[in-house]
């Protein structure tokens, strides 16, 4: 079956035998080949198809934000928006120094201020929604859904790319939004407001 | 030690062409492709009898080793690495053209020692190997000819140690019966 050379040669043990047989000819051309089908498959890289991934999240993260910015801000609340009455800063602490080398989403959920107001609102939610009507209740639960999917899917990214700072404002801009649907649901749903 | 600073300094560019590899560089995959395929094909080819399927083979392992670069531990033997991809390939190809061979009862103990009282010319031996049952080639060419232990060669075949050792014994008579020389 094989054609090693000095195939008439002798030998007195199996380990004598060559382990390496050359192809009848050179394979690397079709390799070569196959490899090209498989970059323009698989695109790149196993680190450039983390850095397209990286960027498919950011951008469907960026477009997750806008998409609940402008519903909550244009059709779920139509009322309530500079009404002068929101008792909770959803603005970045200001007061709070950060840490060298801090990055804005981690100085951001740190702050004091902001884990009270979350806590607080996230506290009497299921109440507050239970006041809704049944749509806007469906809305603003759909809404925080989103959020948290936003959330993860930018903290992950995050994990793969600490440093990057199109990631940490998107995910700031996330915990806003956040808070901004919390502080919007417990506005609305006082008495003699409305949705 | 001469032999063990070769052996220190292929190991480390070996190690240094893996790395250039992962990052997408060709060339540096060539280079291990012209390293190790003559032990790859030579693997192939004695598992499957056939020249063509083992060149198939030999592509598909390093078409498979290409794309799962990352995963290799440069700590480990890439040879060792490569082996197992082409077994895996090997049999695999084997399964997709039907030829599948139940394997026998699973034995202790089988000496490691495969010399041959007398000496046999290449050509022979290999045609003897060539017309084994698959099960005891594939024990016999890896745990004999390449050097893998019984429980090396047995996870490489995905079969239990002990029906590793059974196929060699199974080899071993085979062998001596059909070369007509003891194989100790």
């Amino acid at each position: 079956m094989t054609e090693p050379s000095n195939t008439d040669r002798k030998v007195t043990s199996l380990r004598e035998l060559p382990q390496s047989i050359e192809p009848r000819h050179d394979l690397w051309p079709g390799i070569e080949a196959r490899l090209g089908d498989i970059r323009a498959a698989d695109g790149a890289t196993p680190a450039q198809r983390r850095a397209v991934r990286m960027r498919w999240l950011a951008a469907a993260a960026m477009v997750a934000c806008v998409a609940i910015g402008v519903w909550v801000g244009r059709g779920l609340l139509p009322g309530t928006a500079g009404s002068g009455t929101v008792a909770v800063n959803t603005s970045p602490p200001q007061a709070v120094q950060p840490p060298v080398n801090a990055v804005p989403h981690e100085v951001y959920v740190s702050d004091p201020r902001y884990q009270e107001q979350r806590a607080a609102l996230v506290r009497d939610l299921q109440a507050r929604l239970a006041a809704l009507p049944q749509p806007q209740r469906d809305k603003v639960t759909a809404s925080l859904q989103a959020i948290e999917k936003a959330k993860a899917d930018l903290e992950e990214a995050l994990g793969h790319d600490p440093s990057n700072a199109l990631l940490q404002e998107l995910l700031v801009n996330t915990y806003q939004d956040e808070m901004r649907v919390l502080t919007d649901v417990h506005e609305a749903s006082d008495p003699g407001r409305g949705i | 030690m001469p032999h063990e600073q070769a052996e220190d300094t292929r190991v480390d560019w070996e190690g240094a062409l893996v790395q250039r590899a992962r990052t997408g560089d060709r060339r540096a995959f060539e280079r291990l492709y012209r390293e190790h395929a003559g032990r790859v094909y030579g693997l192939c080819l004695r598992m499957t009898r056939d020249p063509q399927l083992a060149e198939d083979c030999t592509q598909d392992t390093f078409i498979n080793a290409w794309r799962a670069l990352g995963k290799f531990e440069t700590r480990s033997s890439l040879s060792t690495w490569l082996h197992r991809i082409a077994v895996n390939v090997s049999l695999a190809k084997r399964r997709k053209s039907g030829r599948v061979e139940s394997p026998p009862a699973e034995e202790e103990g089988e000496a490691c020692e495969w010399t041959l009282e007398t000496p046999v010319e290449v050509h022979e031996i290999e045609s003897a190997i060539g017309e084994l049952p698959e099960g005891a080639r594939d024990a016999l060419v890896l745990h004999a000819l390449y050097g893998y232990s019984h429980i090396e060669a047995a996870q490489m075949l995905g079969i239990a140690e002990g029906t590793c050792k059974a196929q060699l014994h199974r080899a071993r008579k085979l062998l001596r019966e059909r070369l007509s020389v003891e194989v100790n």
